[in-house]
């Protein structure tokens, strides 16, 4: 039994805005929510510095860098037919993190401002790479899947020795790779949310499709599915969105895996509800990620990339153990 | 007396005329208006320039301990509110605390510089990862900054006349070894680095000279034991550090310091976490006190 996807909806933006409204209030300053509001709408008001420059644009960048990648790790689950498919299985986010330490560690003086865009071209990078090399073995998901797996091993490996012999430089590199939200601010906006603009309509348009190749590849091409087409094109999607995710924000894991999971386990397998439901789902847990990053040990700040594993792991368990025939 | 005068006059116009201080930082030129009261400090090594002149910074990057700051420089200021680590200080409290300039270090807060500024006046030095002619010009900027920059300069030659001092009475010619050691692994300081900085102006040489690239080197044994210094100190992190897995190995015994019981365990907050003047005196005592 599924439950109805009026009342899944319901209670994800119901979960979505308390989440929000927790992630405004709370922190290391303290904002009540009647305050929020005013707050919001006077320039003079005492807390209106902190929840503009601060906790508003960390509030919208969480929530749509996770839902980017839950976005993504639906797609590539779809196209791949894996549970256990994700945009980090592709290499995509190893390939954007090694973009960014080598651009640290052979042009320590480059502008900030670039550490998006290198990351950006290394995901992009890893992706060409990975669609050339298995070129052939599109037809063959899980083989895909595999040449994915071996590349961003090579990349973790060429990360590692970097890290190494270069402890000092990759610094501020590595804060961004640790999958955080801190620092962000207005200017890394326009860096996700233009993405997410033109990928999410695609992905919907792709929804049909999508439940027809969940049918078997034999299936969806004889009911007129250009398969190999719809894969390459589902996977660029995902991967553009992952990429643009790492590039704001470094590598958050585990959001790409779990939201298709827990959003298919309430509502079935139609992609036409899943994708905006696990674009929700994805944002509530990052966003949630973040605000436990800001108030478990205050003044310390945690990166959200390891709470999101905190907060999603126990309950996919706890999924997995009661849907035992799924 | 004439010339007092003149100095006098001039600093008066110039104050009346510009009435803002100018120093080069890490992004350029900083200028601030009036003499900043409320300073947050990122990094340790401007806790030490701050002591040094007597002011309180309202907040520091403390890492959640206050602890870290070594007492000789703790005692000489005021309680501080901590705003987080040094590598994600806590924008919300610096914005709470109202502070009217911040001192940031180049290599850990370049990426939120823009945030910083918007909160107050930033300046942005080297810190982690500095060498000991770093520090000194870091230091006098903050003085010129604070507008006691006279008052800095006599106390950067008050501290190069104890340095000289300390450098002839100690006058070994012997080599010379830092290192930092903690569960990850043990890291030699080079000249680069602040410690090894210390010891090349004392006038020692270091077991490691001919490492002028990096300033921390991550080290195994054998590449301890192929340093040999004639003097090994080291700062441990934690009670049980990779050192101590060390001291177990035959080859530990082979290094030089180790057989003439010259192996110091030092207090790595003071030579590696605080670094500046005050703390490179009582380095230097330390150094002077083991070698005799």
């Amino acid at each position: 039994m599924k439950a109805q996807p009026i009342t899944v909806f319901a209670c994800l933006i119901f979960l979505l805005l308390s989440f929000s409204v927790w992630h405004i209030g709370a922190g290391a300053v303290y904002i009540a929510p009647a305050e929020i509001i005013s707050a919001l709408q006077s320039v003079n008001s005492e807390h209106h510095f902190i929840i503009n420059n601060f906790r508003l644009p960390r509030l919208l960048i969480s929530g749509l860098v996770g839902a980017a990648l839950a976005i993504s790790g639906l797609l590539i689950q779809g196209v791949i037919r894996n549970p256990l498919a994700s945009p980090d299985v592709l290499g995509v986010t190893s390939g954007a993190s090694l973009a960014v330490i080598i651009l640290a560690v052979f042009w320590p003086h480059a502008p900030i401002s670039y550490i998006p865009a290198a990351a950006l071209i290394g995901g992009f990078s890893a992706t060409a790479l990975l669609l050339f090399l298995a070129r052939h073995l599109l037809q063959r998901p899980a083989a895909f899947a595999l040449v994915g797996i071996a590349l961003a091993a090579t990349f973790g490996a060429a990360i590692d020795y970097l890290l190494v012999v270069n402890p000092l430089e990759i610094n501020t590199a590595m804060l961004w790779l640790t999958g955080s939200v801190w620092g962000r601010n207005w200017q890394h906006l326009p860096l996700i949310a233009p993405w997410l603009a033109v990928l999410l309509p695609i992905a919907m348009l792709l929804a049909y499709r999508l439940d027809l190749l969940a049918l078997g590849d034999d299936t969806a091409s004889s009911l007129g599915t250009n398969v190999k087409k719809l894969r390459l094109l589902s996977i660029l999607v995902a991967i553009s969105l992952a990429s643009a995710a790492v590039s704001v924000c470094g590598s958050i894991g585990f959001v790409g895996l779990i939201s298709p999971h827990l959003v298919r386990s309430l509502l079935g397998q139609r992609h036409l509800l899943l994708i905006p439901a696990t674009a929700i789902t994805g944002a509530i847990l990052v966003i949630s990620a973040d605000l436990f990053a800001r108030i478990l040990m205050p003044p310390i700040e945690l990166p959200a990339g390891i709470l999101t594993a905190f907060i999603g792991a126990p309950y996919f368990i706890f999924l997995l153990c009661r849907y035992k025939n799924w | 007396m004439f010339k007092r005068l003149i100095a006098c006059a001039f600093a008066l116009l110039s104050f009346n005329l510009i009435a803002a201080t100018h120093v080069h930082d890490e992004m350029g030129e900083f200028s601030i208006d009036q003499t900043p009261k409320r300073i947050i400090v990122l990094e340790f090594s401007f806790v030490d320039a701050l002591a040094s002149l007597g002011v309180s910074p309202v907040g520091v990057a403390d890492d959640g301990d206050a602890t870290r700051v070594i007492p000789a420089i703790s005692d000489k200021i005021e309680a501080w509110t901590s705003v987080g680590s040094r590598s994600t200080p806590n924008l919300e409290i610096i914005a709470s605390l109202k502070p009217d300039m911040i001192i940031a270090d180049m290599e850990r807060h370049a990426t939120i510089y823009e945030d910083l500024k918007k909160i107050a006046p930033t300046l942005i030095l080297k810190s982690r990862g500095e060498s000991y002619k770093d520090n000194l010009s870091a230091v006098a900027k903050i003085g010129t900054v604070l507008d006691q920059e006279e008052k800095m300069q006599q106390l950067i030659a008050g501290h190069n006349e104890r340095m000289d001092a300390f450098a002839k009475r100690i006058n070994s010619d012997k080599t010379f070894l830092f290192a930092v050691s903690s569960t990850r692994g043990l890291y030699m300081h080079s000249p680069k680095a602040y410690a090894g900085g210390v010891m090349e102006r004392l006038g020692l040489s270091s077991a490691i000279a001919e490492e002028t690239e990096k300033a921390y080197i991550s080290s195994t044994l054998e590449r301890l034991v192929k340093a040999n210094p004639d003097y090994l100190l080291v700062g441990e992190y934690g009670d049980e550090t990779v050192v101590d897995d060390f001291k177990k190995n035959p080859l530990w015994n082979l290094i030089s310091s180790v057989k003439n019981n010259t192996y110091v365990e030092t207090n790595p907050k003071l030579w590696s976490l605080n670094r500046g003047m005050i703390a490179a005196e009582i380095m230097a005592k330390e150094l002077q006190s083991i070698v005799k």
